[in-house]
């Protein structure tokens, strides 16, 4: 199978690669940048645990291709763990308890993310829904609402 | 200070942040699918399409004919001897299952064969021209059906699909039902349902040939059980097998049996002698890991006109799937839910009648709660029909049935002895935090206007810190099921604490450091715990059936505690004092009373290290110790109340609130009893409401997507109030029960109930789960068929 040469920004770096246009986002930065941050659940779509963020807007890294990514600038966890407001993140998950076995917790980062940078003063029920794209195995979500809530709480 | 107290200083049942959240959050935290090594190849399996029938060739040549292909095996290239069970109790048959079939294939997912390319992609393109040829034949997809006259076999040589059936009977339930004012009788098929881990299994194994050293990393909860079988079936010799428990993403019991694919990897590994990894995926998972629960449950009561319960009879018939599956064997469900039947209720007399059929699906395995969830469920269904017919209210109608505080030790007409418990409180408390009188008042007026509320009241009581007393109590054969921890303070005075259980979620790290750091008398972060590696970990039995917290509790503190008095031995040297004048706070040994006379513990320990004179006669001066821990039967017990409403024209139900009563003991971190409690809810109540694995006739699997087999999302799940009530056992070390099942347990039969309630002015017929919308509606009249 023929490959294609693309060159993407990821957190916030240039990233070169040469890709069957078949292979997913996903894989292209989990095997090929080694940014194993972002996990694969279910690979239809339906989990969100390898949700990233394309130019901004949280999307599911197993549903694109790498060459669908050309040109755009994609933030994983790991560029969400190196920025300056990760701590409050970091803080709210924790005294929340908002994760258990934590495989969900790269995507449901990246959404809380986008929904911290679009939605201002949401409502507990806003914030469900936001979040009801991001399965949760371990917790209940319970503490991922109220992580959420939290952050949202100190934002407005 | 008796071995069974711990020392509660500030650590102890403190709300102490967990130290794995950090690597987690910030994405460094690595699991099996995120581990390379150099040369490693990638496997996938090619399963069967068919749930029976027999293989009558495979061609392997176009698969291996493509570029980048090292390896396609099928069952008969393979050596390693079959999985088969443990289990050890009389008439038991054994279902032995070849790692990868051979000649008969007996559920869809079955692998017949097995791809290793360079590249995963390229490994599942091969597995693709793999041509396998069968010979279909009928396949049973229910227990009905197997259990026919006329049934093909599954294993010709057995001679039924039977593969287990027993009648127990304890007290005298034909007295007790022939002198009973009023009997009732339910029946419930239990749906199919799974753990759905939100990482799949995952398998890298790597042979290096000159040492002879062969490891696998496995998303598994027991190491040293995988180990132990690897080596049995691969006829490895286990001192050169080391078995790795990375980060799991979630096992709830579906990662404790070896699974075939685990021993397909190591062997691969051992064949190709270069590094091969299969990371499941999403379907496979839903098609071939264990699936869980599906039970037909048949349960009667024979009740006094006063609401008192003289007796049950039921029968549990599980239905197995194609394999009695490896370690828990097809008594995995309709056993446990047998034995536990009576519950928290003082019932003596009981019959029960357990069987387990094999059918063509996929073999059932582990899932937090086991057998328990569906027979609770059916049972707590039929307490509110006898309530409701007995008028009595659903609540005290159970209390009045349960075993009151000055009861305990209670022994249960099975066999269990309930050491402690809060059963009649935990009630009360549930249904206070909910406002039980406030609810029924509002049900009244919500239906006066179309609006359908129920409320179920579910209390449990939960078998947890499975050691060999309780295998005993529960499986009535002796599993020997027990673990140990090795805590070493070092020269620097610095704490590791080994752990031979495992972690998939649970926060091991944080809570038995909690313990260590009370009984040592130092901080958190001067304690490392290490877990998951055979190399490193002593030997146990690993994390299942509640018991992490009881057993690696209590064995943590046991060596902890003998370390800490070789400390105050080697201080007490050093200081010319008797030992039992000092003590240890905040890593400094000092003289009690007299804090300032002391030293530092890594002061301490580096003498204790390097100066022979801190020696004394007799004594081992080493700052380790590990110790074996086989605890005492002990049950937790609590009660879930869930309030739901039903829309009767769409048949939604909708879970509104929830709240939960949990008494596990002694408390070591009320944050992660509380997000167990909550976790293992949300998955009752998908249980009760979503989550179902569907066969057609034929027994093709049509939920192979979480399009089709439903999770609950942060839409689904409400927020859960929960409480705590404290009644330590007084027979495990520090008094700690486990806790981590109940809410799967008690939240199914919490949430159908409260269907059920809701719905009673339409009289609704509810004999299966789960209460999907077309069951709901069909359960009162509004769609047939």
């Amino acid at each position: 199978m023929g490959k294609a040469a693309i060159t993407l920004t990821v957190n916030g770096a240039e990233a070169d690669g040469l890709v069957e246009p078949r292979r997913t986002l996903a894989d292209f930065l989990r095997e090929d940048l080694a940014l194993t941050g972002t996990k694969l659940g279910c690979e239809q779509g339906v989990c969100g645990a390898c949700t990233v963020l394309l130019d901004g807007q949280a999307v599911r890294s197993c549903l694109l291709f790498a060459v669908q990514a050309q040109g755009a600038s994609v933030t994983t966890v790991e560029g969400l763990a190196a920025s300056e407001d990760f701590d409050a993140l970091q803080k709210a998950f924790s005294d929340n308890h908002g994760l258990q076995c934590g495989y969900c917790t790269p995507g449901v980062l990246m959404t809380t993310r986008a929904l911290l940078d679009t939605l201002s003063s949401p409502s507990e029920n806003e914030i469900r829904e936001a979040l009801s794209g991001n399965i949760c195995r371990c917790t209940g979500y319970h503490g991922i609402v109220e992580a959420v809530k939290e952050l949202t709480a100190a934002q407005a | 200070m008796s071995e069974l107290t711990i020392p509660r200083g500030k650590h102890v049942g403190a709300r102490v942040n967990r130290v794995e959240d950090p690597a987690l959050l910030a994405g460094e935290a690595k699991f099996v699918c995120d581990l390379t090594l150099p040369r490693m190849l990638h496997a996938a399996f090619v399963r069967s399409p068919y749930a029976h029938a027999r293989i009558t060739s495979i061609d392997t040549s176009d698969a291996l004919a493509m570029p980048g292909i090292e390896a396609v095996l099928t069952g008969s290239d393979i050596t390693a001897y079959p999985l088969s069970d443990l289990v050890a109790l009389e008439g038991l048959q054994k279902t032995p299952q070849p790692v990868v079939a051979t000649d008969r294939v007996r559920f869809v997912g079955e692998a017949v064969a097995v791809v290793v390319a360079r590249d995963p992609y390229v490994a599942e393109d091969a597995a693709a021209r793999v041509e396998v040829d069968y010979e279909e034949l009928p396949a049973m997809t229910s227990v009905e059906a197997a259990m026919g006259d006329d049934a093909p076999l599954l294993f010709d040589d057995l001679g039924s699909n039977v593969v287990f059936q027993t009648t127990r009977t304890f007290g005298d339930p034909d007295v007790a039902f022939a002198s009973a004012d009023r009997t009732y009788r339910r029946r419930m098929r239990g749906n199919r349902f799974v753990a759905a881990p939100m990482e799949t299994r995952g398998v890298l194994a790597d042979f290096e040939r000159a040492s002879g050293k062969l490891t696998v990393w496995s998303s598994n909860q027991m190491p040293d059980l995988l180990r132990v079988t690897l080596s049995a079936v691969l006829q490895f010799p286990a001192q050169k097998l080391r078995a790795v428990a990375p980060h799991v993403g979630g096992g709830f019991g579906q990662k404790m049996t070896t699974h075939p694919e685990e021993v397909v990897v190591a062997y691969l590994a051992l064949q190709l002698g270069r590094p091969v990894r299969w990371i499941e995926d999403r379907r496979e998972n839903l098609l071939a890991a264990a699936h869980a629960k599906e039970q037909v449950i048949e349960l009667e009561a024979a009740v006094k006109d006063d609401g008192t319960i003289l007796a049950f009879r039921s029968r549990c018939v599980g239905d197995a799937g194609g394999y009695s599956f490896n370690q828990a064997s097809a008594l995995i469900e309709p056993w446990y839910s047998a034995t536990l039947m009576p519950g928290v209720y003082k019932v003596q007399n009981y019959e029960f009648e357990v069987l387990a059929v094999l059918t063509n699906k996929t073999p059932i395995g582990p899932y937090r709660g086991v057998g328990w969830t569906p027979g609770h469920t059916i049972r707590e269904m039929l307490l509110d029909e006898i309530a409701s017919d007995l008028g009595l209210d659903p609540a005290e109608f159970r209390q009045r049935n349960m075993v009151t505080a000055g009861e305990f030790p209670y022994k249960a007409c099975v066999g269990q002895v309930y050491d402690s418990g809060s059963f009649i409180e935990s009630v009360d408390k549930a249904l206070e935090m909910i406002g039980y009188e406030e609810f029924r008042a509002e049900q009244e007026s919500a239906r006066a206007r179309g609006c359908h509320l129920g409320i179920g009241i579910s209390p449990y009581v939960e078998p947890t810190g499975f050691g060999s007393e309780a295998a005993q109590q529960q499986a009535e054969f002796p599993f020997p099921s027990h673990d140990n921890a090795t805590v070493t303070v070092d020269p620097t005075g610095k704490v590791t604490v080994a752990l031979s259980v495992t972690t998939q979620g649970q926060g091991h790290k944080t809570t038995f450091a909690q313990i260590a750091a009370d009984t040592l008398g130092v901080e958190l972060e001067d304690i490392a715990v290490v877990q998951g590696d055979t190399d490193t970990s002593p030997f146990g039995m690993g994390t299942y059936a509640s018991r992490a917290a009881v057993i690696a509790g209590g064995s943590v503190a046991l060596a902890a505690g003998e370390v800490r008095q070789k400390i105050l031995d080697a201080a007490g040297v050093l200081l010319e004092i008797a030992a039992d004048d000092l003590t240890i706070e905040s890593s400094r040994v000092s003289v009690k009373g007299s804090p300032g006379r002391g030293m530092s513990l890594g002061d301490v320990a580096m003498a204790a290290y390097w100066a022979p004179t801190t020696r004394q006669e007799g004594k081992d001066p080493f700052l380790s110790a590990t110790r074996f821990y086989d605890p005492k039967a002990t049950y937790g017990n609590g009660c879930i109340v869930a309030v739901v409403e039903v829309d009767v024209e769409t048949g939604h139900a909708q879970v509104k609130r929830l709240a939960v009563v949990e008494d596990c003991g002694t408390v070591l971190n009320p944050m992660i009893v509380e997000g167990q409690v909550r976790g293992a809810i949300a998955q009752g109540i998908g249980g009760a409401l979503y989550e179902s694995i569907v066969y057609s006739e034929t027994g093709q699997p049509l939920t192979t997507t979480y399009l089709d087999y439903l999770l609950p999302t942060s839409t689904e799940v409400p927020s859960i109030e929960v409480g705590h009530l404290e009644s330590p056992s007084p027979l495990t070390v520090g008094g700690i029960k486990g806790m981590g099942e109940s809410g799967l347990i008690a939240a199914q039969g919490a949430v159908v109930s409260a269907v059920i309630d809701a719905l009673d002015p339409f009289d609704p017929e509810i004999e299966e789960l789960p209460l999907s919308p077309d069951r709901v509606l069909r359960s009162i009249g509004r769609i047939s068929g």
